[in-house]
């Protein structure tokens, strides 16, 4: 027997035996004080305090033969939910806390987002009438040069850089929506990863993308381009973590939204893809639905 | 081919597409901003505005709503720069209620331009 359950049988034999209610009182509150501590500054856990109280009643009992069971263990069931109650308590509180914490983490997170947006949205005005005048001017070169000079070859290149730096504005911009501009619709996953690994296949040509579809079709409703959007980043890291060397499988199947554990519609389709890579540790894993987390170098 | 009247307080942007515009026929009239435009709209009548909707001196919705009210059958195509308004479809939005018939946004490339122009002289 350890010292706090020593001490917790005396203190409850003290309040059995108080030659007066004043008395009891003290024994009941020390008892209550005693299990507190021991739940909260020993994190004992709270089965155990149970025990230790039951077991300090049945030795009472033991001892006292001339005592009913039941009128020892009403005299001292005061303690024990007193302490309960303050240890339900101060779980909410931690419950609580916690929650707190991740709601504020979650906020911070999105008036980063939203600077980030806003600052966008700030310089994408001058930059898109740079862009205008590098694009506009490269075509209008493009055009005045004839055919098998080499410097048509260098303009096309600015011309597709500019149409590239364009494409980028308008992605930072979606940062400063609050809604992207595209609208919902209904599209075809099949087709939109078959061409968003044709792109990715473009730059990897040592890395081998193979796409299995279990279903011939899979439609869903989004924003077109976001999913080749998907597919293409999480094509590219995975060559990029595999130094372009390698393989990787697409699957894609048909399932239903309890197996998934989603709380909307019935049906489903489950998206797999997998690498060769070494995969991803526990620490990064937390933080890959940041935006701005990123383990490549600038 | 057409007498077009191009507003734009961005000189590079004037120039460039002038220069578009000149090489496929069309007559050319610039302004740098919103009132010079007004001005050059009714000495020198134009078939057809592009319209920066975001300058300095006159917002261009502004211009292109005094422009219809002189002339109601003007076609004007309506320039957005993007993103000083962060909801730039919005603006250009606000730029077919004044009046224009098709909208362009920057950064644009010559084929969207031309497109532009066919729909707004089609109207």
């Amino acid at each position: 027997m350890n010292t706090t359950e020593e001490s917790y049988g005396k203190l409850l034999q003290q309040v059995v035996f108080a030659p007066d209610a004043d008395t009891r009182e003290v024994y009941l509150s020390e008892a209550f004080e005693l299990g507190r501590s021991s739940l909260m500054e020993e994190t004992r856990p709270p089965d155990e305090l149970v025990a230790i109280h039951h077991n300090a009643i049945l030795r009472l009992a033991k001892a006292h033969p001339d005592m009913k069971l039941s009128d020892i263990a009403e005299l001292l069931t005061l303690p024990l939910i007193e302490v309960s109650m303050s240890y339900g308590m101060s779980f909410r509180e931690h419950l609580e806390e916690k929650y707190q914490t991740l709601l504020e983490k979650r906020l911070q997170e999105s008036h980063k987002l939203e600077a980030v947006g806003t600052l966008a949205a700030g310089i994408a005005h001058e930059f898109n009438n740079l862009l205008c005048s590098m694009i506009g001017f490269s075509e209008l070169a493009f055009e005045e040069l004839v055919d098998g000079v080499p410097a048509k070859d260098s303009v096309q290149q600015v011309l597709i850089a500019g149409l590239q730096a364009r494409d980028l504005v308008a992605r930072m911009l979606q940062l400063a929506r609050k809604d992207s501009a595209l609208p919902m619709e209904s599209l075809d996953m099949v087709p939109e990863i078959q061409s968003a690994i044709e792109l990715v296949e473009i730059r990897e040509k040592l890395f081998d993308i193979s796409f299995r579809p279990g279903i011939s079709q899979a439609f869903i409703t989004a924003r077109p381009g976001q999913i080749q959007q998907i597919i293409m980043n999480l094509c590219i890291n995975a060559a990029d973590a595999m130094e372009h060397r390698g393989a990787m499988v697409i699957t894609l199947e048909s399932t239903t939204a309890e197996e998934c554990q989603i709380e909307m519609g019935n049906s489903a389709f489950c998206l797999t893809v997998s690498d060769q890579g070494t995969g991803i540790s526990p620490e990064v894993q937390e933080q890959i639905f940041n935006p701005f987390f990123t383990t490549k170098e600038p | 081919m057409a007498h077009i009247l191009v507003v734009d307080d961005d000189e590079q942007i004037r120039m460039m597409v002038t220069k578009m515009l000149e090489r496929d026929g069309h007559k050319i009239t610039i302004a740098e901003d919103g009132h010079v435009g007004l001005r050059l709209f009714q000495a020198e009548p134009p078939d057809l505005v592009i319209a920066d909707i975001i300058m300095p001196t006159l917002e261009g919705i502004e211009m292109i709503k005094t422009m219809k009210q002189l002339r109601s059958d003007i076609p004007i195509v309506a320039v957005s720069g993007g993103a000083r308004h962060i909801f730039f479809e919005d603006t250009l939005c606000l730029a077919q209620q004044a009046g224009a018939v098709a909208t362009l946004s920057k950064p644009f490339t010559r084929v969207e331009l031309t497109a532009a122009l066919l729909t707004a002289l089609s109207d």
